[in-house]
């Protein structure tokens, strides 16, 4: 009897710091203390890989509640204007914001699983760079939330001249009948097998409508270079290896892999 | 030419011209910052000169003063990077705006914001990568360094420049300051100038118009 009791009373305390664990992040005292926050551990690593999307959003709910503006200051309608990269086919709805964007709108819900940490490696309060600094480290840029290197994969140039293309895409777009497929039906890599994309609805929507690939590669362009993606090898993948794909690794990073972890869970 | 106007046509015209991409403004000439890595006291006078001319409350900085220190005793190092918005070449901030409120100037190269223009959707905040644009939540949009271009249309220099107790800050046409032309107390007559130091995102990413007396620790080999 004694060692079945025993036996319950630690199960119930087990379950309750399993409950306490992976629950209600913001209640375990900190909210509301800035300055004790922003030095919890959740914002450094290693803490940062495993933190949820519901550990950040205990504290950071805004960042999907916040909404654009209406009108701006100066009264202009924020359904007045139209910037470039809304005239893709991809591009739709009323102007939100940037988080939004990025998790909640439908277009985010269709092709992408982004989470929190895929983008946010943790934060330097000190404003400091990590130390000792070193150029190849670069997960701490700087002043800069996130590493531009990761929003380089999806706003970067398209890169037309290393794919044989006479002239950039919205030049010779109409030369390939708009079609990326065209070419890339058969010369496939296996890049959008990371766990923060869903690869599968990548292809249904690229077959449905093959313009949509731009989106991308380079129709979203913030940047004036492209990225350097990984190599990965795909089905009649020639044995030679162009000059420009000579230093390039051939597995995306770790944390990115579906394999071995999820960039969050 | 036609004497009716059909909206919906000049919209898909508008949209088929915008579709062809966004090109960067090519200045008549380029205004950049430079900053002396090494002697640099990290004050942030410049900081508070610039939160006191643009009013800005606790929180968002244009100019922020980073410190990088580091090595074991007894080789230990400090240093200061000093950043605000760096006017670049290829400004990420720009092509993100929706409503346009950014612009960069033909002729001085300064990327200012209209922020009576700014719907606060923060795009330009993530894409900046040198953490330039400012998200100013008692307004609800984001606002930036122009460079303090009343000033320099005043023939002065900015407040940030102008308060350096260093004199390790100043402005200045920025091929003549990577020249290491530019005559400024800021660069000794042996520094050599640099165009990006260690943890400084990718300077091909949008072309920074700034220069830096880099520390021995900083420097990129």
């Amino acid at each position: 009897m004694k060692l079945e009791a025993q036996f319950i009373f630690f199960s119930l305390l087990f379950s309750m710091l399993m409950m306490a664990g992976n629950g209600a992040f913001a209640a375990d005292g900190i909210k509301g203390n800035y300055e004790q926050a922003r030095w919890h551990p959740i914002h450094f690593k290693p803490a940062i890989d495993d933190a949820t999307d519901e550990q950040c959003l205990s504290c950071h709910q805004e960042i999907l509640d916040r909404k654009v503006l209406k009108k701006s200051l100066a009264g202009v309608s924020s359904t007045a204007t139209t910037a470039w990269y809304q005239t893709l086919s991809s591009y739709s709805g009323e102007q939100d914001t940037f988080h939004r964007r990025h998790l909640v709108t439908p277009l985010a819900k269709q092709v992408m699983d982004m989470k929190c940490n895929t983008c946010h490696q943790g934060s330097n309060p000190r404003q400091e760079a990590a130390i000792p600094p070193d150029h190849s480290n670069t997960d701490f840029t700087l002043r800069k939330a996130v590493n531009p290197d990761i929003c380089l994969m999806c706003h970067g140039a398209n890169p037309y001249k290393l794919m044989g293309l006479p002239s950039p895409w919205s030049e010779s777009r109409n030369m390939f009948q708009g079609n990326c497929l065209l070419c890339h039906a058969s010369i496939r890599t296996t890049r959008h097998q990371v766990n923060f994309l869903k690869a599968d609805a990548i292809e249904e929507a690229g077959i449905k409508d093959s313009d949509v690939c731009f989106g991308c590669h380079g129709g979203r362009q913030w940047y004036r270079i492209p990225y350097p993606y990984p190599r990965h090898s795909w089905k009649g993948m020639a044995k030679e290896i162009p000059d420009w794909a000579k230093e390039r690794p051939t597995l995306s990073e770790p944390r990115f892999q579906i394999k071995i972890k999820q960039a969050a869970k | 030419m036609s004497e009716t106007k059909d909206k919906a046509k000049i919209k898909e015209a508008v949209k088929r011209v915008k579709r062809e991409t966004y090109t960067p403004v090519k200045p008549d000439t380029q205004l950049g910052f430079v900053h002396n890595n090494v002697d640099c006291i990290g004050c942030r006078a410049c900081e508070i000169a610039c939160k006191d001319k643009n009013g800005l409350m606790p929180g968002p900085r244009f100019r922020r003063v980073q410190y990088i220190e580091g090595g074991t005793y007894p080789n230990v190092y400090a240093y200061k990077v000093n950043m605000s918005c760096n006017h670049c070449a290829e400004p990420a901030c720009l092509p993100t705006c929706p409503t346009g409120a950014i612009f960069k100037r033909k002729a001085d190269g300064i990327v200012d914001i209209d922020s009576t223009l700014c719907i606060g959707c923060r795009r330009c905040e993530a894409a900046c990568p040198f953490g330039a644009p400012q998200f100013d939540p008692a307004d609800n949009i984001v606002k930036k360094c122009n460079m303090c271009v009343d000033e320099i249309e005043a023939g002065r220099k900015p407040y940030c420049v102008m308060a350096c107790m260093m004199r390790v800050l100043d402005i200045g046409q920025i091929d003549s300051i990577w020249d290491g032309e530019l005559e400024t107390v800021a660069v000794g007559p042996n520094d050599e100038i640099v165009r990006q130091v260690k943890n400084m995102a990718n300077i091909e990413l949008t072309k920074p118009s700034i220069g830096f007396v880099p520390h021995s620790k900083g420097k990129v080999k």
